[in-house]
């Protein structure tokens, strides 16, 4: 019998089969919509995470005051105002020149950080002000310019401003040679950010007029950053800072109490994160999928007995072995199929309802992990479950086929 | 002079029920010719069913052998047993048998496709045999839609189908009234002399055995009497 008749027939069955056999596909529908949940969110986070973290590159480091286990550090990483805890020891004009010392350390970037009150045309808002090493900061920063320069050093009274703060700040949109007054001193707008998801909401400024508008003395820092060689020594170089850093602050012996994070290493936070959730669903679907695989074959056994005296009258009218088999093992392929595609359906939706949950437990807030569905997807989940209902099926299919025509026909 | 057919040599049929062997058929020998309208008759349990199964490669022989177009059933591998079932032989049952789900014309076409029949050849083929038989106008019922008498002319028409040699109709009128039923049997002397097809028909009803060639009479799997 040629193929598309045997599809046919299986077509036929699977239409007419009972509400009972269909309830069988539920244990492939749940397991294929966690596959494509896994993977769909997984997919989305890794965007995400590159997005954000894009932005400061995986070879910047940064120091910040107080000892914090870097889960809690990367909750308001980016926003450049240093979470610090507790009083401890400040970072320091020595801090700086210790990390000078490391070798294949590019840039050191000392940074002061706070609010400030910034007016624009009788308007006032209270901004995130960044003090930075001109040098450094404009050697380290991935974003790109919208418009205007970076900083230079010797630049006094001119700052380069976040995407935010120049678009939805004030009523009129800051654009470049602008003035504008921040804490009654007059800055010159020369540079304006593109949006990066990093610090779009930040006033970047040289380092000394910062510390003179947010009351900072000259030998304090909120934080630090370096930016390292070669990404691939990140971590030699971020092991080599600490130990220095404990001498030079005569910690030896004592806890530390400076954080040290590099971005590779909140990178693999976020990616544990996600990684929890893949193990937790990929089990929900591995149990899913073998339940359901248990469930087609106790309904092709069931479905096979029921038509053990149709077996019989197709084998009476000329049905080769080889025919009854591709007959019930396409009708088990089918219903893998039906599974998929069901599964397929469901996924995508609790895809785009998890990461609300996901998002706000990694830290990335509402919205900040998307997902993403693959066409390659959809694809191997529909393949997934139609080879295991065809692996479901096989034997039963089998044992059709091997009944003798006379029990089959005489079969009531 | 005709050519024998069907040929069955001291042949037993011996099923196991538990421990207690039932000899379903016993020693029984025989011969049917080509185009040969042969009756078979006994009462229930005489082995009828067995004896049709036999001939129709349905199942094989406990004891002796059962020859068709002198070839040893026994002989052969389940595969050629399905390539004869499907090509020379038609069955014909007291159930009528059909496929519950399949339409009349499914069912008139399924040993087509089972050959490899093309599609739309084996379409028209089942098409022209509904005609035959008189249900062009009930093509696209299913069997539960058709009194019985229509499904087994449904029945005829899909034994027909791959135009066999041979045609076998165990009790093909059992689940008929009178009326229907002569008009079956009627539809089946029609073809067998038209057609010039061998004709086995199991049957209870004398009186329908009568208008065969030959009458075998069947009692306790023996070979009891033949009456031409
Ligand atoms: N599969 C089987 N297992 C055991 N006994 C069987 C089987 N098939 C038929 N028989 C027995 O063989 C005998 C003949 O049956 P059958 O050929 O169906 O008779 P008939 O068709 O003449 O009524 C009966 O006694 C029946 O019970
Ligand atoms: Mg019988």
């Amino acid at each position: 019998m040629k193929i598309q008749k045997s599809l046919k027939l299986a077509v036929n069955i699977l239409l007419h089969s009972k509400l009972r056999s269909w309830l069988t596909i539920i244990g492939i529908v749940i397991g294929v919509a966690a596959i494509v949940a896994i993977v769909s969110i997984g997919e989305g986070a890794q965007v995400s995470v590159n997005e954000r973290l894009g932005g400061l590159g995986a070879d910047i480091v940064t120091i910040s005051p107080g000892f914090q286990r870097a889960t809690g550090n990367f909750r308001g990483f980016g926003d450049g105002e240093g979470s610090a805890t507790t009083s401890q020891k400040n970072l320091t004009n020595k801090d700086i020149q210790t990390i000078k010392s490391v070798n294949n350390i590019l840039f050191v970037n000392g940074i002061v950080s706070g609010r400030a009150d910034t007016s624009y045309l009788a308007e006032t808002a209270s901004l995130s002000i960044q003090g930075v090493d001109p040098l450094a900061w404009s050697n380290m920063i991935t974003t790109g310019l919208s418009s205007g320069r970076y900083l230079n050093s010797g630049d006094t009274n001119m700052i380069v401003i976040g995407s935010r703060v120049a678009a939805s700040t004030f009523k009129q949109s800051l654009v470049v040679n602008r003035d504008i007054t921040i804490e009654g001193k007059p800055f010159k707008i020369v540079g304006i950010l593109e949006s990066s998801g990093n610090g779009d909401n930040i006033i970047y400024m040289p380092i000394d007029q910062a510390r003179d508008i947010l009351n900072k003395s000259t030998d304090y820092y909120d934080s630090i950053s370096f930016k390292v060689a070669d990404a691939s020594q990140v971590d030699a170089v971020v092991n080599e800072t600490t130990q220095r850093l404990m001498i030079s602050r005569q910690l030896l012996g004592k806890t530390q109490d400076f954080s040290i994070t590099s971005a590779q290493a909140i990178q693999e936070q976020i990616q544990s994160v996600t990684q929890t959730f893949t193990i937790f669903l990929g089990a929900i679907a591995a149990v899913s999928l073998l339940v359901g695989a248990v469930g087609i074959a106790n309904t092709m056994f069931t479905s096979v007995l029921e038509k053990t005296k149709e077996i019989g009258i197709m084998k009476a009218i000329g049905a080769k072995n080889r025919d009854i088999m591709a007959i019930f093992m396409l009708n088990s392929a089918l219903v893998g199929f039906a599974g998929g595609v069901m599964g397929i359906l469901l996924g995508i939706g609790i895809s785009t309802l998890l990461p609300q949950f996901l998002g706000g437990i990694a830290g990335l807030g509402r919205g900040g992990i998307t997902t993403v569905v693959p066409l390659s997807l959809v694809i191997e989940a529909i393949l997934i479950s139609v080879l295991l209902g065809m692996l479901a099926g096989a034997i039963p299919a089998y044992r059709a086929s091997k009944l003798k025509p006379v029990d089959a026909l005489r079969y009531e | 002079m005709k050519k024998s057919l069907i040929k069955l040599e001291n042949v037993w049929k011996i099923y196991l029920m538990g421990d207690v062997e039932v000899a379903a058929l016993k020693d029984v020998s025989m011969s049917i010719d080509e185009g040969e309208f042969v009756a078979i008759v006994g009462s229930s349990g005489s082995g009828k069913s067995t004896l049709m199964h036999l001939v129709g490669c349905l199942d094989l022989p406990t004891k002796g052998s059962v020859f068709l177009d002198n070839k040893d059933i026994s002989s052969m591998r389940e595969s050629e047993l399905a390539q004869i079932r499907g090509k020379k032989i038609g069955f014909i049952f007291q159930q009528f048998n059909l496929i519950p789900n399949l339409t009349a014309l499914e069912n008139v076409m399924l040993p087509l496709e089972f050959q490899n029949m093309d599609g739309g050849e084996a379409k028209e083929k089942a098409m022209a045999l509904l005609n035959v038989v008189g249900l062009d106008d009930r093509m696209h019922h299913r069997p539960s839609q058709l009194s019985g008498g229509q499904q087994q002319r449904v029945a005829i028409a899909r034994a027909l189908s791959t135009n066999p040699d041979v045609i076998l109709a165990d009790e093909p009128t059992g689940n008929l009234d009178s009326g229907s039923g002569s008009e079956v049997l009627s539809l089946l002397e029609k073809l067998w002399k038209q057609e010039g097809k061998t004709l086995i028909m199991v049957t209870h009803d004398l009186n329908l055995a009568r208008r065969s060639q030959r009458q075998i009479h069947l009692k306790d799997g023996k070979l009891w009497s033949v009456k031409t």
